[in-house]
């Protein structure tokens, strides 16, 4: 469609550098991805800010809507450093974020959207030797909302996001997975056993 | 295609480093493999980056010297032009002018008789691709298409007589017996934009049909007049009128500028469109004869014929699309022209035309609509100070561009029922525009704001409002929250649900949702910081109400809370409810032991998920046994009673109370159904004491139930047809071979006689996504009967009922209507009951459409025979929603 321009919503050169695919099949599946890395978060933003600006992207009447978001920490600390993920259930509303809010200010500061190969078990945790992301290891500006020193004004606020996530957990089952897909109810009544559907092999192996 | 622009932002560092690595490679590979044909479609698309008075002779000869061997990707390449970049069209007419004429490049070199003229060949390619627009009907490629050959007409290379022949042909659809809304704008806005670019050669034409289309198109829009008041920006609940200040629709003004044509005798041109190809000189029409445009049928619209038969109604295809489009005005003509002038209807046909092509890139769309004056006539627009100053014109309009573009962007954000992209697009790209030429898009912008403010004292429409909230508050997100409040600071005395008192509370509820409190709270002036109808002093949090020390049921929270942070496993949790059950000392309330169970147990679920939305889906991912304990499916009691708790305890939090809700459908807690249920039965908080309102946040979370409900069905929907698809494809692939290796497939040993009602049978995943789909469109028919029964009951409550509204009929009297001033905050919060009333039928008139006589036949009942006001008003707008009154 576009040949005048050149579309956002395309995958950039973000990658996971741990990832065990080959190029191709990394596009392929970026190709249908409903998952969102999103970067240079403040230390400070909460998930449900991120609800906020994020759900203007959704397309519940498609059947989306936001999935989860896993908000990135650092390992050691187990507070927010500044990336995290949101998952949608459709792709169609991952390519939406990556044109209309890409690079728009969330918490005074512009974020970075890219399409993610989806979520993985540990991929919560900040990969610097610090904990924290690596970028934050070789910045040399100084930022206030990154756990730069002039982060006094916003005390009270910090506080309480350094307690927030001190209960994090690691390990298979500790990020939710935020609901899948309409499945019919047993009616408690009858006797019939429910029948399988392959909805719920995913379940179990998420 | 220049791949040295950057278009991504990002560090400078990271970009380098991956240039210098693979991505570097490809990028250089990819430039040095570019094909001729690539390199010369590039040049076509490009032209007149700098100068296209001299840039089209220029393109003109560069294109015969390749003729020959590249003519499919000339035609490729104008037609991607002309689709594309509609502000070019008049310099690619003045192309094909050229190249339809004798060639400069001298004709009798070698071949021995003289070829047609390259234009001619090139227009009967670029014809193929117009039909290929209009067998898909993709509406505005063949409308753009149709500017091309309405200049080509005027620049004499196109037949007038054919020309007017196909424009004659879109008029047709008008005509046709049942023509939709959708279908007939779109046609009749091809053949209107036609005339208005070519309608003076017609007219002079013998074959002249201008009187007859614009016949047509006026026959077809005086049909559709009572659908015009349920889609007006500004409310007339008393008036059916369907003029309206500060918008103008479509249509109308499409009539308004052929009928002023018409008057003149196409005497105006179009004053603001170059016409390049005018200072060429005449063809000879012998040696260069004039194109003849194909005749031409319309293709009907594409009937699905895959419908799913669905529990008492027809499962068809949402069609949008089919309103009027009013356009909403926020500046004098003489700031920005009017829609009802040639001139005014083209720019903002120009301006729509590029918001929607450019949305894959709003940063390049903000770019090419402040551009945009270089390809208008000089004088069209105002110079940008330091500019070239032209001399003073009389006839120079000098329009304010800026001013043009947010009217353009925000007149998409506006339309009704829903605009054709996600408001937020229109919003980023106003942010965009704001970013590149802040001094002169801010003011323009803040006049926006200003008069969209004063308009909300005159019945601007719920809904526009709502998007309104939500534009301001994104647009300040991105710039720093700096608002100056204190020019609403005497709006104040207002009651607190006076529309524009409800606008400065959800703007600012919005903002602290992308911000937060105290950053809000410091940005307001003091006499807003100290009204808690502006903002509350604390900040937003839960309100777990047992956690009081005091209250009697502490301590039975407490259990069940300390369980839930130790991190119990449900059935420790639940043993501990069953025991709380029996022991809990109920003497001091009339509350079922039952409901104070699930109160209990729901706020201490809702506590330990109180951290953050991953907690919270943590916390009822973890105990979804215990949740699916406290209500089964078919116990609505109980399922109000976690809705009702769940509100309780985010009451200073709505935003949560959306969320919650969400993931309680997602995980199957509660129904859509309970949700529309529990708004209509209580939605005023502490108890059924007061008539029933729907504001802003109640139509939050209806709509969030609705779009559920219908989001699931058409997952379900696409899961039978896909496997439907499937079983077809393999019944096919076992048919074609000949059902020799049938063995080797999952069908049973013998072949049978393949009938298509037994297939369905045969496959036991279709049967249960049939099922699926059965109970599904069940439910979604369910919640839409269930919202318009409450909105039934709010608004025209009958004699015996409950909670009598008495505002609902003053509300939309005429002469109440004009007394508004006096209004109290009942009657505007009635008043907006009504405005939700009329967005959910126009919004969801596809789905109602659907079911219109069971839904009828069900929530009308009761005022069935009334013919109160209220009681008409509700089925007239009904009835126009539904297309039961044309």
């Amino acid at each position: 469609m576009a040949h005048v321009v050149q579309p956002l919503d395309q995958p950039s050169n973000y990658k996971d550098s741990q990832t065990k695919l080959d190029r191709k099949r990394q596009y392929d599946f970026l190709s249908k991805s409903s998952t969102l890395y999103i970067g240079n978060l403040s230390f400070y933003t909460t998930e449900e800010q991120i609800y906020e600006l994020f759900s203007k992207c959704t397309s519940p009447e498609d059947g989306g809507g936001i999935k989860r978001i896993i908000m990135g920490l650092d390992r050691n600390t187990r507070t927010p450093c500044g990336f995290c993920f949101v998952e949608y259930y459709t792709h169609a509303e991952a390519l939406a974020c990556m044109k209309y809010i890409s690079g728009t200010k969330l918490d005074e500061r512009i974020i970075r959207c890219d399409l993610d190969l989806g979520y993985a078990e540990g991929r919560q945790f900040g990969r610097g030797k610090s904990g924290g992301q690596v970028r934050d290891e070789h910045r040399t500006d100084y930022d206030p909302g990154r756990g730069g020193w002039g982060a006094q004004a916003q005390l009270e606020r910090r506080r309480e996001f350094e307690e927030r996530y001190a209960d994090a957990q690691e390990g298979p089952g500790a990020v939710a997975t935020g609901g899948g897909e309409w499945k019919a109810t047993e009616v408690p009544s009858t006797t019939l056993k429910r029948a399988r559907s392959p909805d719920d092999d995913d379940d179990s192996s998420r | 295609m220049n791949y040295d622009r950057p278009y991504r932002g990002g560090g400078g560092r990271r970009r380098y480093r991956d240039r210098v690595t693979e991505d570097y490679d490809t990028h250089d590979r990819r430039r040095e493999y570019e094909s001729p044909e690539q390199i010369l479609k590039n040049s076509i698309i490009k032209l007149g980056e700098v100068d296209p008075i001299q840039e089209v002779p220029r393109l003109a000869k560069q294109l015969q010297e390749d003729a020959t061997s590249m003519l499919p990707a000339i035609s490729e390449g104008i037609r991607i032009a002309v689709t594309e970049q509609p502000y070019k069209i008049p310099y690619y007419a003045a192309l094909l002018r050229l190249l339809h004429g004798p060639s400069s490049l001298g004709t009798d070199t070698s071949a021995g008789q003289p070829s047609a003229p390259l234009g001619k060949l090139v227009l009967e390619d670029f014809w193929k691709g117009f039909q290929g627009y209009l067998d898909k009907l993709s509406w505005r490629d063949v409308r753009l298409c149709i500017h091309f050959f309405a200049h080509l007409t005027v620049a004499q290379v196109i037949s007038t007589e054919s020309m007017a022949a196909l424009l004659q042909s879109f008029a047709a659809v008008l005509d046709e017996f049942g023509v939709s809304y959708g279908r007939g704008k779109h046609a009749a806005l091809c053949a209107a934009e036609g005339l208005m670019i070519a309608g003076a050669v017609i007219q002079k034409s013998l074959s002249s049909n201008t009187a007859e289309i614009i016949a047509a198109i006026h026959g077809f829009n005086e049909s559709m007049a009572s659908s015009k008041n349920l889609v007006q920006p500004l409310t007339s609940l008393a008036s059916g009128s369907a003029t309206v200040d500060y918008a103008d629709e479509l249509l109308d003004s499409v009539i308004a500028v052929l009928k002023a044509l018409e008057a003149s005798e196409f005497a105006d041109p179009p004053a603001s469109f170059p016409q390049p190809y005018l200072e060429y000189d005449d063809l000879d029409p012998v040696a260069s004869p004039p194109f003849e445009l194909p005749s031409i049928l319309v293709p009907p619209e594409v009937i699905e014929l895959d419908g799913l038969p669905s529990d008492g109604g027809e499962d068809a295809q949402v069609k949008r699309d089919e309103w009027p489009e009013y356009w909403f005005r926020l500046f004098d003509n003489s700031v920005t022209p009017d829609p009802n002038t040639i001139s005014g209807f083209l720019i903002r046909s120009n301006f729509r035309d590029m918001i929607d092509i450019f949305e894959v890139n709003r940063k390049e769309c903000a770019r090419l609509l402040l551009e945009y004056p270089k390809w208008c006539v000089p004088g069209t627009f105002k110079p940008r100070a330091g500019g070239p100053l032209i001399e003073d014109d009389p006839s120079a309009n000098n329009w304010q561009l800026e001013s043009v573009v947010i009217e353009a962007s925000l007149g998409f954000l506006f339309l009704l029922p829903e605009p054709g992209q996600k408001p937020v697009y229109f919003i980023a790209l106003i942010t965009e525009l704001c970013k590149l030429s802040p001094s002169t898009v801010g003011p323009a912008v803040g006049k926006s704001i200003r008069k969209l403010y004063s308009c909300l004292a005159d019945g601007l429409d719920v809904e526009v409002a709502r998007r309104f909230v939500e534009w301001f508050s994104v647009h300040m997100s991105n710039f720093g929250f700096q608002w100056v409040w204190k020019e609403w600071i005497p709006d104040l005395v207002l009651p607190e649900n006076h529309p524009k008192r409800t606008f400065v509370r959800r703007a600012v509820e919005s903002e602290m949702r992308l911000s937060y409190h105290e950053r809000i709270l410091k940005a307001l002036p003091e006499a807003m910081q100290d009204d808690p109808n502006v903002i509350s002093s604390q900040q937003p949090g839960p309100d777990p109400e047992y956690e009081e020390p005091l209250h009697p049921y502490h301590e039975a929270y407490q259990s069940i809370l300390s369980l839930l942070r130790g991190r119990s496993r449900a059935d420790e949790v639940i043993a501990q409810v069953d025991t709380l059950k029996t022991t809990l000392d109920t003497s001091h309330t009339d509350m079922h032991i039952d409901s104070i169970i699930r109160s209990l147990a729901i706020q201490s679920l809702l506590s330990i998920g109180s951290r953050s939305f991953s907690h919270f889906l943590n916390a009822i991912e973890r105990y979804l046994p215990l949740l699916r304990g406290l209500a089964t499916p078919t116990d609505f009691e109980a399922k109000r009673d976690i809705l009702a708790a769940t509100a309780a305890f985010w009451k200073r939090n709505k935003h949560m109370i959306g969320i919650v809700f969400d993931k309680l459908m997602q995980y199957q807690i509660v129904d859509p159904t309970d949700i529309v249920a529990w708004i209509f039965n209580m939605v005023s908080g502490d108890g059924i004491t007061g008539p029933v309102y729907v504001q802003a946040f109640e139509w939050e979370l209806l709509k969030g139930a609705l779009d559920k409900a219908n989001g699931r069905v058409t997952i379900a929907r696409k899961k039978v047809l896909a496997l439907r698809k499937e079983q077809d494809d393999s019944i096919a692939r076992a048919k074609a071979s000949g059902g020799a290796d049938v063995g080797n497939m999952e069908v049973d040993g013998e072949v049978k006689p393949l009938k298509q009602d037994e297939s369905a049978t045969e496959n036991p995943q279709l049967t249960t996504a049939l099922k699926a789909f059965t109970s599904l469109t069940r439910e979604q028919r369910s919640v839409l009967a269930k919202t318009l029964e409450g909105f039934v009951s709010c608004l025209s409550p009958v004699p015996g009922d409950a909670y009598q509204n008495m505002h609902s009929k003053t509300v939309i009297d005429e002469h109440s209507w004009e007394r508004r001033a006096s209004w109290t905050n009942d009657e505007w919060m009635t008043w907006e009951t009504w405005g939700w009333y009329r967005h959910f039928c126009r919004l969801y008139s596809p789905y109602l459409r659907n079911y219109s006589t069971t839904l009828s036949t069900v929530a009308f009942a009761k005022i069935e025979g009334f013919t109160t006001p209220t009681a008409q008003s509700i089925k007239k707008t009904w009835d126009i929603a539904t297309g039961q009154e044309a």
